[in-house]
């Protein structure tokens, strides 16, 4: 008899913030939306200085993995706010 | 593997070199496929006046390519002068910022920069149309293209406004860079009366013969051909001008066989033919040819179309004989 282990599905918005937080260690971050559309937002001291493109790229680095392939879990972030505190 | 990856990294880089500005997106000018894109055409049609886009979703080896390629996992992606500068949250900052701008080379301008002549016929015309729009303050915008248009509404914030007389005109600030120079009159047509919009500022084309329509909707722009259309439209001899709106120069490095400059006095035969004729417009990509096309439209003309992608879609996808530049 097989054993199945129900849990509930991770949902895609921990996934983001968990991969961020990987990627840069002191931020806030909340991320909300569905149906693969994302709002991001995160809080971080390593903005400081940097231009708005180096900025929205550490995020977009950090998530590479979630929106590679057709089938992506992340499809398209809607909004990236990127803030130094 | 890997050398199809070079090919489509090669074939990335000669686009991005193709023009100053570049926009990969999805769609393209004139029918973007996606919001994102939508917003980035719109920002750029307010300030340069020519650019070029490649539509991602007719080339998947690109549409994939140009995520590693420019490190930026999603679409639109916008180059200037080769330069990788962000998508739309970065361009819609840039814009706001005025970084856009510098990145361009435009400078914006003050109000008490901008002088404005207006006949007092076309001041009555445009005060009778105000007070049909229950006074709402008057906007006029003039795009890239110089493509000017009238409309009436509240202010969005940001315009700038230039006092003629007692009548006050709202532009935007992208506008106010073309205004400066600007008169206003009026022609007598058989429709009536209806105003005509000298620009100093318009580039190649002879600004002083062409009109532009008041009566906000513009008329449109004319209908887009594509280069195959074109191209059967010549092969099965239906009858039509292909009008090269570009200067002089342009036209030395690279022309379509059959075309015609559009100079002082073509203008002015093209202008007294039956407005029935069918016309084609074509410039570089085609922003000079949809303005041109758009006037013509607002004098009359029933058959007006420009071609789309201009004479580098023309070198590129009919004739590889013709240089690109």
């Amino acid at each position: 008899m097989a054993i199945q282990i129900h849990r509930p599905p991770v949902e895609t918005s921990d996934r983001i913030k968990e991969a961020i937080l990987q990627a840069i260690p002191d931020a806030e971050v909340e991320a909300t939306g569905q149906g693969g559309h994302f709002e991001i937002r995160v809080v971080s001291r390593e903005f400081a200085g940097k231009s708005s493109l180096a900025k929205q790229r550490l995020v977009y680095r950090a998530i590479a993995d979630l929106m590679q392939g057709e089938r992506a879990p992340v499809h398209a972030v809607d909004r990236l706010e990127t803030v130094t505190p | 593997m890997s050398s199809v990856v070079n090919e489509v990294e090669r074939q990335i880089t000669s686009i991005v070199g193709s023009d100053r500005v570049v926009v990969f997106m999805k769609g393209d000018r004139q029918a973007p496929q996606c919001g994102f894109s939508a917003q980035v055409v719109k920002i750029l049609d307010q300030v340069v006046p020519s650019y070029t886009t490649f539509d991602v979703l007719e080339d998947p080896l690109v549409r994939e390519g140009i995520k590693s390629f420019s490190d930026w996992p999603t679409i639109p992606q916008l180059y200037i002068d080769g330069e990788f500068q962000g998508g739309c949250d970065i361009i819609k900052e840039m814009y706001a910022s005025g970084e856009l701008h510098r990145a361009l080379g435009l400078e914006r301008v003050a109000p008490e920069a901008i002088s404005i002549t207006v006949t007092d016929g076309a001041r009555t015309l445009l005060e009778d149309a105000q007070r049909r729009y229950g006074g709402e303050p008057l906007h006029l915008s003039i795009d890239a293209s110089f493509g000017h248009s009238f409309g009436f509404g509240p202010a969005a914030g940001g315009e700038l406004t230039v006092d003629v007389g007692g009548l006050s005109i709202l532009l935007d600030p992208d506008s106010a860079t073309r205004a400066n120079g600007l008169e206003i009159a009026t022609d007598t047509t058989p429709q009536g009366m209806r105003l005509r919009i000298d620009n100093p500022n318009q580039p190649a084309l002879p600004s002083s013969a062409l009109a532009s329509s008041a009566t906000g909707n513009g008329g449109g722009h004319g209908s887009a051909v594509t280069a195959a259309e074109l191209q059967a439209k010549r092969l099965s001899g239906e009858p039509h001008r292909l009008i090269d709106v570009r200067t002089p120069d342009e036209r030395e490095i690279a022309s379509i066989e059959g075309s015609e400059l559009l100079d002082q006095d073509k203008l002015a035969e093209l202008e007294a033919l039956p407005k029935d004729t069918a016309l084609v417009f074509h410039c570089h990509h085609d922003a000079r040819a949809r303005g041109a096309a758009q006037r013509f439209v607002s004098r009359g003309f029933t058959r007006v179309a420009y071609l789309s992608g201009g004479i580098e879609a023309w070198a590129r996808e009919i004739d590889r004989s013709v240089p690109r530049y």
